[in-house]
């Protein structure tokens, strides 16, 4: 369903191996943008419920900022401990240099 | 040989032996492994002990690294209550109570540490219910009740733990009395900024302190205690709870031929000083390539790896262990992070204003990040914490300019 589709940010809005939080209605989650395009997975660490927001994204990883669980942008997959548990991905498009989150 | 059947014991059930048993599995399948732990639970994560879980916010069921499932199924058999309380190297034999006795191939000692005991005059006070330590689950539910029953707490100790319980009994409106002997809160390896902006915090929080103080006295009246500092501060209190640091958890091997300086001592490799005998995680003190130094540390992560780079070894890898050291604690609001070796450098520069964008202290030897420790509100200052581990890692050089230039993105120079 196209409604389903919702504005995050401008393109320009994310600098490259990044990422914004974005929250809708009672759900968060992060944006990432990486050398090959957009990204998006849950907003809150799977280990201690720990926002991801500020944590260091590197090749195509997260870093949760504090206890350092590591997962994989694209497929949300948890690669190092403490993180066991995979993050929820979502799909991005990107349309009139803005950029859109499917969160259903 | 990767393929041979062994008899893989580990002895301790904490964080180090749990992500070692997890490890082992990774890579052989047949052996057996076992682990034999004092405690009547599964290995579990200690640091919400101090925090979450002593405020209600975290519930101790959900503190498991792994559930009883995972061991299940990984093949990997727990045997709690049994404190390990001989050892025969050579003839490979491990003794506990209730009769259990074991035998091993290969040995992980994953021990951890203990709390270091306040020396009383008055040895009747050892057992009083209101004099409390926290290493462990039980010692955190006692703790979880008593702070909601108390008037006026003490801390002894301004280590990362005592600071982190005031913060948890600030949650209840209470006002924490900290007494500490040393002129600084969480030892010199902290920057003394950082340190006091800590203090100040609890302060703001309406903490009281007494710094540069040593206990003269405790005394029982009626249900209170009095303690008496060394210039003859009285403080009355109805609940003490005691952090005055740790020791690594030896005693077990002290009469044998294992090596033991400041905790067994272990090579790269995670290899003890007798064949076959490996050590990891805060009982071990092992040498740190990247430092050319043995360090012993007692952190969550290190705990974690060390764990799991003692697996790797036992199951014949050959992988050495260089993380950068890496730990946290949270009070309040704030968290700080701490990576590298923050006590020896020739340079040092701070980046960042205040807590509120997150303050870091850089310490550089030859131009090379060799310790980093930030704090600010929630998580801002992880992020650069890790850069610090990466660019110490990788012995990149920068600039102090570059360091302590908020707009520049440390990203950039890896
Ligand atoms: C309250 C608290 C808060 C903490 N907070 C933080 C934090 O915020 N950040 C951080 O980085 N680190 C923190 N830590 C440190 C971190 O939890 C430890 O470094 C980590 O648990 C060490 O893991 P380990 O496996 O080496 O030892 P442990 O987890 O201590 O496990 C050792 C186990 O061995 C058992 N054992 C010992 N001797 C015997 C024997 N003879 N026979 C059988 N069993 C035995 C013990 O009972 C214990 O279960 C905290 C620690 C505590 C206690």
């Amino acid at each position: 369903m196209s409604d389903d589709w919702k504005l995050v940010c401008k393109v320009e809005d994310i600098e490259m191996e990044d990422l914004i939080r974005f929250d809708h209605d009672d759900k968060t989650f992060c944006v990432y943008r990486l050398e090959d395009g957009f990204y998006a997975t849950d907003g809150i660490c799977t280990h201690e419920a720990v926002h991801l927001e500020e944590g260091l994204v590197m090749d195509s990883e997260i870093e949760c900022p504090m206890h350092q669980g590591i997962f994989d942008i694209k497929s949300g997959k948890a690669v190092s401990p403490p993180a066991c548990d995979d993050l929820k991905t979502y799909p991005v498009k990107v349309e009139n240099e803005e950029v859109y989150i499917n969160i259903n | 040989m990767k393929n041979e059947h062994k008899n893989i014991l580990i002895i301790g059930g904490g964080q180090a032996s749990a992500y070692a048993s997890q490890e082992i599995r990774k890579h052989d399948s047949k052996s057996t492994v076992t682990i034999v732990t004092e405690e009547k639970f599964l290995p579990y994560e200690r640091p919400p002990l101090s925090k979450n879980c002593l405020v209600d916010k975290r519930k101790y069921e959900d503190c498991l690294f792994f559930s009883e499932k995972f061991y299940d199924e990984n093949n990997i058999e727990v045997k709690k209550n049994i404190h390990i309380n001989n050892i025969d190297f050579n003839k490979k034999i491990i003794t506990g109570n209730s009769n259990c006795k074991l035998s091993y191939d290969k040995l992980l000692i994953a021990t951890g540490s203990k709390n270091r005991e306040l020396e009383f005059e008055n040895n009747d006070l050892k057992n009083e219910e209101n004099i409390l330590y926290l290493r462990n689950i039980d010692d955190s539910k006692k703790i979880n009740l008593k702070i909601k029953e108390c008037n006026n707490p003490v801390i002894i100790g301004c280590g990362f733990i005592g600071l982190e319980i005031a913060a948890s009994i600030s949650q209840f409106e209470k006002k924490v009395t900290l007494i500490e002997k040393s002129s600084q809160l969480m030892g010199r390896v902290i920057p003394e900024e950082i340190s006091k902006l800590v203090k100040l915090k609890h302060e703001q929080e309406g903490n009281i302190f007494f710094l540069n103080s040593n206990i003269k006295k405790i005394e029982k009246e009626n249900k209170e205690f009095v303690i008496t500092l060394d210039f003859n501060k009285e403080i009355k209190t109805d609940l003490i709870i005691i952090g005055v640091g740790s020791i690594p958890n030896t005693s077990v091997f002290e009469n044998s031929e294992l090596i033991i300086e400041n905790g067994i001592k272990v090579n790269e490799f995670c290899q003890s000083s007798i064949e076959d005998v490996f050590a990891a995680g805060d009982v071990a003190n092992f040498y740190h390539p990247h430092y050319g130094k043995y360090m012993r540390l007692e952190s969550y992560k290190h705990a974690q790896n060390h764990g799991i780079f003692a697996a790797k070894n036992i199951c014949g890898l050959k992988e050495s262990y260089v993380d950068i050291p890496w730990m946290w604690s949270d009070q309040f609001d704030l968290n700080l992070q701490l990576s590298g070796v923050c006590d020896d450098y020739d340079d040092m520069v701070s980046r960042g204003k205040d807590i509120r964008e997150g303050i870091i202290y850089f310490f550089l030897k030859k131009n090379i990040i060799h310790g980093a420790c930030g704090l600010a509100i929630g998580g801002k200052v992880a992020k650069n914490i890790r850069l610090a581990s990466k660019l110490s890692e990788k012995k990149i050089k920068i600039s102090k300019e570059i360091l302590s230039d908020t707009s520049t993105k440390l990203n950039k120079y890896l």
